[in-house]
């Protein structure tokens, strides 16, 4: 009965302050957009960590058929220049450097890069032939990548010496920016989200001001009373990070997974499943900022 | 049933205070008026026995209890055991006089069958039987005053506070209305009306605390709205043309003594 009675009570709560509740979700629903925005960035990022970080971290690509790098002037690497390279990496000067090191061939590549990419059409374009073979150095320590470039650009055979891992760095940086400025933005609707909830939430009261008095006259408890405002500003919010969830994954699913799949097709974006890890903590965060604020408004606005 | 022992209270400092040392005690099943001006200390009195407010200085005693040791979560559980009716009648004006009653059962978690049997039994005591679909703005002002008086008493309170019932309606009107009380304090409620409707006292012949000032300047059984001793010390209060008290300021909105 009594809960039959706060569920009625909700109704004409959230029918009453259509205008406001209706904002109160729009609002919600943009600021959990940024925050899940930022959370799909770092799972991003992750997923390309995952993949490259501690796998590679410098490359000593080869000379192949094409190359047009002065170390490359004598044509593709021979079994030779290849043999000595080996050597020199197993070299005690370079040696005190490297953790291990591995040799990349054409077809290795290719079937890495096939593994990789193996929802993407670009990898029926490629052929082994297109790949350069490589050593792939995993350094002691990543700021020592000089030396190793140092010594190995000049050799012959060699096209060019790469840091990966700085290149990954780069991007990751412009990545954890945008999620930054994703998470600021979040903060400041945030703000906005939990002063209308305030607001709708005093509105509310405001309006049923009447009955509230009543409910304290004959005894209610502060629970039946404060409790339909407080899940009125709840299910709002909920509504809100419903939403959010749902635009995450559109995004996901269509944005990264077609769109930006085809257009970068080098690239492993995360999937619409992934996101879904997001829509438990949007859904919290948001039934949290609105039971928070309706709460310390209650607190104020609706004497028990 | 309710004990005031030497209670003050004090709205503003530099005003003089709202109730001052009151000592009273009104027993179980008792009808009591408390009479005065406005501005005397009357509705004060009613919301400290509520627990709306704090005595500044005292001790008020609902049932026994002291009401400051009433913590906040309890204090619903007090306000259940008072039933509560106003000059303006405070209805619910979207609902009907039926469920503007149950809505005082519904918020304190009572189930539908009791509400259903309840409902109708309380309506009869107040004399609206065959009006329960009716909708406030369809009765009259006595009739909306049944309304709440039912609704006050449907969870069978022991106590009934009555904070000027009759001061928007006629005296025809009034007289059925403390008939209404009366039967109710018959049945064992315990009365308390603040009221200054001296033709309503002076028939009624119940006990009468009068309040001046915030003092209790009288308490006499079976009485009528102006003492029969004369008081020493106390100037008498000056009367207009009609009997009536001359009106003083009250609080803003209140708008007491308009017949
Ligand atoms: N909430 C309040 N704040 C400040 N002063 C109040 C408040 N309520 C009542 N008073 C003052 O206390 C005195 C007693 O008021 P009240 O108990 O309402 O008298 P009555 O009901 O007899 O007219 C008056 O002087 C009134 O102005
Ligand atoms: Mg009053």
């Amino acid at each position: 009965m009594r809960l039959a009675f706060v569920l009625g009570e909700i109704g004409s709560g959230l029918r009453r302050n259509l205008s406001m509740v209706v904002s109160v979700i729009l609002v919600t629903f943009v600021s959990l957009t940024f925050v899940g925005a930022a959370g799909m960035l770092q799972m991003q990022i992750n997923q390309m960590k995952g993949y490259w970080y501690d796998k590679v971290q410098v490359a000593i690509f080869l000379c192949s058929e094409g190359s047009t790098a002065a170390g490359c002037a004598s044509g593709p690497v021979t079994a030779e220049q290849q043999a000595s390279l080996n050597t020199l990496l197993e070299s005690p000067a370079v040696a005190q450097y490297v953790n291990d090191f591995q040799f990349e061939s054409k077809e290795e590549a290719y079937n890495h890069f096939k593994d990789q990419f193996s929802n993407s059409p670009i990898v029926d374009s490629v052929t082994p032939d297109q790949l350069p073979a490589s050593f792939r150095i995993n350094m002691k320590d990543p700021e020592k990548y000089q030396i190793i470039s140092e010594t190995f650009s000049s050799q012959p055979g060699v096209e060019t010496v790469i840091d990966q891992r700085q290149l990954l760095e780069r991007l990751f940086s412009v990545m954890n920016g945008a999620s930054l400025v994703a998470v600021s933005i979040a903060g400041v609707m945030i703000v906005c989200a939990i002063l209308l909830i305030a607001t709708t939430i005093r509105l509310s009261a405001f309006s049923r001001r009447r009955e509230t008095g009543i409910m304290r006259l004959v005894g209610a408890s502060k629970t039946v009373i404060q409790l339909p405002f407080i899940l009125e500003g709840v299910i709002a919010a909920v509504i809100g990070a419903a939403l959010a969830s749902a635009t995450l994954w559109a995004v996901a699913h269509f944005f990264l997974g077609e769109f930006m799949s085809q257009q970068y097709p080098d690239t492993a974006f995360i999937s619409s499943g992934q996101t879904l890890i997001l829509v438990p903590a949007l859904l919290i965060l948001g039934a949290s900022l609105a039971g928070i604020s309706s709460l310390l408004t209650l607190r104020r606005y609706l004497r028990v | 049933m309710i004990r005031f022992e030497n209670v003050t209270k004090v709205y503003d400092q530099k005003a003089r205070p709202a109730l001052d040392a009151v000592n009273l005690e009104i027993d179980r099943g008792e009808f009591a008026f408390l009479v005065g001006a406005s501005g005397s200390g009357k509705s004060t009195f009613l919301r400290l026995v509520l627990k709306e407010d704090r005595a500044t200085s005292g001790a008020v005693y609902v049932a026994g209890q002291n009401v400051a040791k009433i913590s906040s979560w309890r204090v619903p559980r007090l306000r259940r055991g008072i039933g509560v009716v106003f000059q303006d009648f405070r209805l619910l004006p979207q609902k009907n006089v039926f469920a503007n009653v149950a809505f005082a059962m519904q918020v304190i978690g009572k189930s539908r069958s009791v509400i259903r049997d309840t409902v109708p039994e309380v309506l009869k005591t107040v004399g609206l039987e065959g009006k329960e679909h009716r909708m406030p703005h369809e009765l009259s002002g006595g009739e909306q005053q049944r309304v709440a008086i039912a609704r006050a008493v449907v969870n069978r309170p022991g106590i009934l506070l009555a904070d000027e019932p009759t001061g928007n309606l006629d005296p025809t009107t009034s007289m059925g209305i403390m008939g209404v009380l009366d039967k109710i304090n018959q049945n064992g409620t315990t009365v308390v009306m603040a009221t200054h409707d001296d033709d309503i006292v002076n028939e009624m012949r119940k006990r009468v605390v009068e309040l001046k000032n915030g003092i209790v300047i009288r308490d006499e059984a079976r009485a009528l709205y102006t003492s029969m001793i004369p008081v020493v010390g106390q100037s008498r209060r000056l009367k207009d043309a009609s009997g009536r008290e001359a009106p003083e300021a009250g609080l803003p909105g209140e708008g007491e003594g308009q017949r």
